[in-house]
């Protein structure tokens, strides 16, 4: 009889996939822009600042008695110019800001923001944020906003992607080499395929690193392709090939002269680079003793352990202990058999 | 305010004109909202079932729009009596053509303009692009004439559908359920993802869901559209509706087709049953959705 077909959406679709909807989710809104009154925005007190110009001195005038008189008034006439273009077009890269209560704290853009009063305004486009961002949430922003614009080099993506990676360990307390793709893909929102390319790329040498920096490696795939490649006579000529424009499919053709290699070639411990390595099979858990009542079963059809039979025919079938117990035993027995 | 649906996803043949077509004439015949059509697409073959279509003298195998009915040669010197949507993009005025089914109104296609603004890769030049649909339909000239916008869109995830997306209250994705419509609808999702993250509470951009459409019964599609419902927060986006492959729905698209559309057929056929009820839940949670909003506003 002919095989059963079963159709199946891909793994790798299927994660990105969920990804994707869950990014939206996650990080919906976090680039919005709105118009909010220049009244409502305070400087963050745990920021440093560079200048000593308040806003209040824009609004009420600065004082002749202040201390700092020559110097604000010197920051004042230096804004004239930014605050000429606020006048006609207004600004054109948003300030960024968080809520604190019915205020919002300001994050970057404090020139812009002077500048706009400067210009008579009262609103400004703002990003804002729910709350104060880390160091983390500022790069992760930056990422965002980068993966849309197209003209970024796959070397501006990857030192993005870096300062991220490096946030977020600190973050999380953990190094980088502890962050698996599936970390990155959550992170970013991308699939985990993509998350694996980028992984594959950052960890890469250096000789493939600076044909990326100087632009002469574009695309993220050909290079995490090439990244994977052990054999560096087979790695430099796909790294030549690929520089002569050479299409991803080309590109795999040359990568497998290096799985044929290996295969040969009395083979060196391999670097472990994607993933844990794993070391054993997890059975897993059931909450149903009628489950592990047919694995049992099915596995004692087999003709190398009829004789283990007997010790199951009295078994309590309603207490879980003694189940896992006697199929420990069973897991045992059967790697002593070596089946 | 005026709700505005994209049909879209980057893959062909999945049924975004259909899907636009069906949509527009529900709101228009059926629940008879004041409804403007969109035809985003190079192809222009949303606006062909509307209005007549020309071949470009000056572009061979491009269409445009035919002379508007509204223009007269004596009184306009600065038109030339062809409006398209693509007009926004070159700074020209746009103006609607009516359709043989009262409050359905049309801004067509032209297929040079259209791909030329598809064609943009200056970044400068491409934000415009992306964000000039959304800038015409924000004007209270459109907004205050219209219920509802329906946008047709190409085969692409290029400027025109992403100036499409940014404009859209609403997202549909018709898909198949087959290999390469699933890869499609990753694309869409992406889209989406992205435009989500620049929207506001108050002006949210809603994805209505994934529509199953050509669906037959076979193994194949049966197991897709499970495989899809299956999926951790996927599945809230597949449409509790799904559209069979049917001749009719082909049919009823010949020029001396009658009746013309769909819902001019009997109340009881069943290809307008199934159609009426998929755009029933998308025009429910279209409306349903602006409602609580309005609500907690308040
Ligand atoms: N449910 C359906 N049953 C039968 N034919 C359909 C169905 N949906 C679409 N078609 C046909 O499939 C073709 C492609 O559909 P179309 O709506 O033009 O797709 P798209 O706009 O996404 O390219 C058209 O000829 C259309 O009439
Ligand atoms: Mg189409």
């Amino acid at each position: 009889m002919a095989k059963k077909k079963v159709f199946q959406i891909s793994n790798a679709l299927t994660e990105g996939l969920e990804e994707t909807v869950s990014a939206a989710h996650n990080y919906s809104g976090e680039l919005r822009v709105e118009a909010i009154s220049l009244k409502k925005i305070e400087l963050d007190p745990e920021n440093p600042r560079d200048m000593a110009l308040t806003f209040e001195d824009l609004t009420q005038g600065i004082d002749k008695a202040d201390p700092d008189y020559q110097r604000k008034i010197e920051e004042r006439t230096s804004l004239q110019t930014l605050a000429n273009s606020v006048r006609e077009q207004g600004i054109i890269n948003p300030i960024m800001v968080y809520k604190q209560g019915d205020k919002y704290r300001l994050i970057a853009g404090e020139r812009r923001t002077l500048a706009s009063i400067l210009a008579g305004k009262t609103e400004v486009q703002a990003k804002i944020l729910d709350s104060k961002p880390d160091e983390l949430k500022i790069s992760l922003l930056q990422w965002m906003e980068n993966v849309e614009r197209k003209d970024l080099s796959l070397w501006e993506r990857l030192m993005n992607l870096e300062k991220i990676l490096s946030s977020y360990a600190t973050h999380k307390k953990v190094t980088l080499q502890d962050i698996t793709p599936t970390d990155i893909g959550r992170l970013l929102g991308c699939s985990l395929p993509h998350a694996m390319n980028f992984t594959a790329v950052l960890q890469a040498d250096a000789t493939l690193k600076s044909h990326i920096r100087v632009n002469k490696i574009k695309n993220l795939e050909k290079a995490a392709l090439i990244a994977g490649i052990q054999s560096d006579d087979v790695k430099q000529s796909a790294i030549e090939a690929c520089m002569e424009g050479a299409t991803l499919k080309k590109l795999k053709s040359i990568s497998t002269q290096d799985k044929a290699k290996k295969t040969l070639a009395v083979s060196p411990a391999l670097p472990i680079t994607r993933g844990r390595q794993m070391t054993l099979v997890n059975l897993g858990t059931t909450k149903k003793i009628p489950v592990a009542r047919l694995i049992i079963d099915s596995v004692l059809q087999h003709e190398k352990v009829t004789h283990l039979r007997k010790h199951f025919s009295d078994l309590n079938w309603a207490d879980y202990k003694a189940i896992n117990h006697a199929f420990k035993q069973l897991l045992l027995t059967l790697e002593k058999l070596e089946v | 305010m005026t709700k505005i649906i994209v049909n879209a996803t980057h893959k062909g043949g999945e049924g975004k004109t259909t899907n636009s077509i069906m949509l527009a004439e529900y709101c228009a015949l059926v629940k008879k909202y004041k409804t403007l059509i969109i035809d985003m697409d190079p192809q222009a073959n949303f606006s062909g079932r509307y209005i007549q279509m020309e071949y470009d003298p000056a572009y061979r195998g491009g269409k445009i729009p035919a002379i508007h009915p509204d223009y007269e040669s004596n009184v306009d010197s600065e038109w030339d009596g062809r409006s398209s949507i693509a007009n926004i993009f070159y700074g020209e005025e746009v103006v609607p053509y009516p359709t043989s089914i009262p409050n359905l109104e049309l801004l067509p296609a032209h297929s040079h303009k259209l791909q030329e603004a598809e064609a943009v890769t200056k970044n400068e030049v491409l934000e415009k692009v992306h964000l000039q649909l959304k800038r015409f339909l924000e004007l209270p000239d459109v907004r205050d004439s219209y219920d509802i916008i329906i946008i047709d869109t190409p085969p692409s995830k290029g400027p025109l559908t992403i100036a499409a997306v940014k404009a859209a209250s609403h997202i549909v994705i018709p898909a198949q359920m087959e290999q390469f419509s699933i890869e499609g609808i990753y694309g869409m999702l992406q889209l989406w993802k992205q435009e989500s993250y620049y929207r506001t509470k108050n002006n949210p951009i809603d994805l209505i869901g994934i529509l199953p459409n050509q669906v037959r019964d076979i193994k194949l599609h049966k197991q897709f559209l499970e495989g899809l419902k299956m999926m951790k927060g996927v599945s809230d986006y597949v449409m509790p509706r799904v559209i069979k492959k049917r001749a009719i729905y082909t049919e009823i698209l010949v020029e001396d087709a009658n009746p013309k559309s769909i819902f001019e057929l009997p109340p009881h056929n069943v290809a307008r049953l199934e159609y009426e009820s998929a755009c029933q839940y998308i025009m429910e949670r279209v409306f349903s959705h602006g409602k609580e909003k309005s609500i907690s506003n308040q």
